[in-house]
């Protein structure tokens, strides 16, 4: 069973990205609405892998990412984010961003991350 | 109309053309940044429904006195239909010039004057912006937009400004708003997406239809 955190302040856009999310293995979501309680789910839960959008009340992304990165520099972050400028995509993956997943996303899209990720546990 | 009435919008519609929105705002700070060499920081989205009385107040509370500000109006045409406003302080033409990426700025320099230069900035960053978000915006929602030519409205200008169409009072405006601000510099702009009520009917059906793909 795989823990997945998805923190996004839009239900709809959690929703969006749940609904895309591979069926074929079990996995336990859980979702938060703004940056400083997914930063608190991700330490109570430590999920396999955590989405997090960019643009976000309380704690923004970027904070939220660099938190994650700095206590648990082992975990998967994927930054799911509307935000497609490549100076957003560069601080994202200097930050330690295991991918960007642009939205809206899509059941591929969201499988190629998932895959990506096997790939890089599987070699780890 | 009651503009407050719940059937104009529903909390769950808002919320799903916010993240809309959201998609099409970041669809175009990715096109700006082709033009101009600055990080563009979104903020959230806000959905208002408002009455054309209260639109230029409203506007002028977020943005400043109309007499103070560079507005790029385009009007654009789909199903969803209405009007785009970026909103900028004056003189934000002059910050522009400094940011365009210099094979972006070859053609501008043959403009007559720096004001008229200042002018075709902001209309190349207005077109680049209120284009790529409209668009996305309607292909999201299964539609494509056209555009008619953008219009600048500069310092006096922009006080009368206001499209007659929009301040009819048989409108309900349905304002979808976002604030572009350009990191390290003191510039912000608003982007506010104008419609009315006779795009409101497609609007919900196209709404349900994006988010039926999901369940």
């Amino acid at each position: 069973m795989k823990k997945i955190l998805v923190v996004d302040d839009s239900p709809v856009a959690r929703k969006i990205l749940i609904s895309c999310m591979p069926k074929d293995f079990p996995l336990e979501i859980t979702e938060a609405g703004d940056g400083l309680s997914g930063l608190h789910k991700f330490e109570t839960l430590k999920p396999d892998i955590t989405f997090i959008d960019l643009t976000m009340p309380v704690m923004g992304g970027m904070e939220v990412l660099e938190s994650i990165r700095k206590t648990s520099p082992q975990s998967i972050v994927v930054v799911a984010s509307a935000d497609a400028q490549p100076t957003t995509q560069e601080r994202c993956m200097s930050l330690g961003a295991f991918a960007l997943l642009r939205k809206p996303p899509s059941v591929v899209s969201v499988a190629e991350i998932f895959s990506a990720i096997q790939d890089y546990l599987g070699k780890k | 109309m009651d503009i407050s009435d719940e059937k104009i919008l529903t909390n769950s519609e808002k919320e799903i053309l916010q993240e809309i929105m959201n998609i099409g705002f970041g669809a175009a700070s990715a096109d700006l940044a082709e033009i101009i060499d600055v990080h563009v920081i979104l903020s959230v989205p806000t959905i208002l429904v408002l009455s054309p009385s209260e639109l230029l107040s409203y506007i002028v509370s977020e943005v400043g006195p109309a007499k103070d500000l560079s507005i790029i109006e385009q009007n654009f045409h789909s199903k969803f239909s209405g009007m785009a406003m970026l909103v900028f302080s004056t003189g934000s033409g002059k910050d522009f010039l400094f940011m365009l990426r210099k094979e972006n700025a070859t053609d501008l320099f043959e403009s007559e004057s720096i004001e008229q230069f200042e002018k075709e900035v902001l209309k190349e960053v207005g077109n680049t912006l209120i284009s790529a978000c409209v668009g996305k915006i309607s292909e999201l929602l299964g539609d494509f937009a056209t555009y008619s030519p953008p219009n600048v409205l500069t310092g006096r200008l922009a006080d009368s400004g206001f499209s007659k169409n929009i301040l009819d009072p048989a409108n309900v405006v349905i304002m979808l708003q976002t604030c572009f601000n350009f990191s390290g510099k003191n510039l912000k702009g608003y982007l506010f997406l104008i419609t009315s009520h006779d795009s409101i009917d497609w609007l919900r059906q196209s709404i349900h239809l994006f988010m039926k793909q999901y369940e």
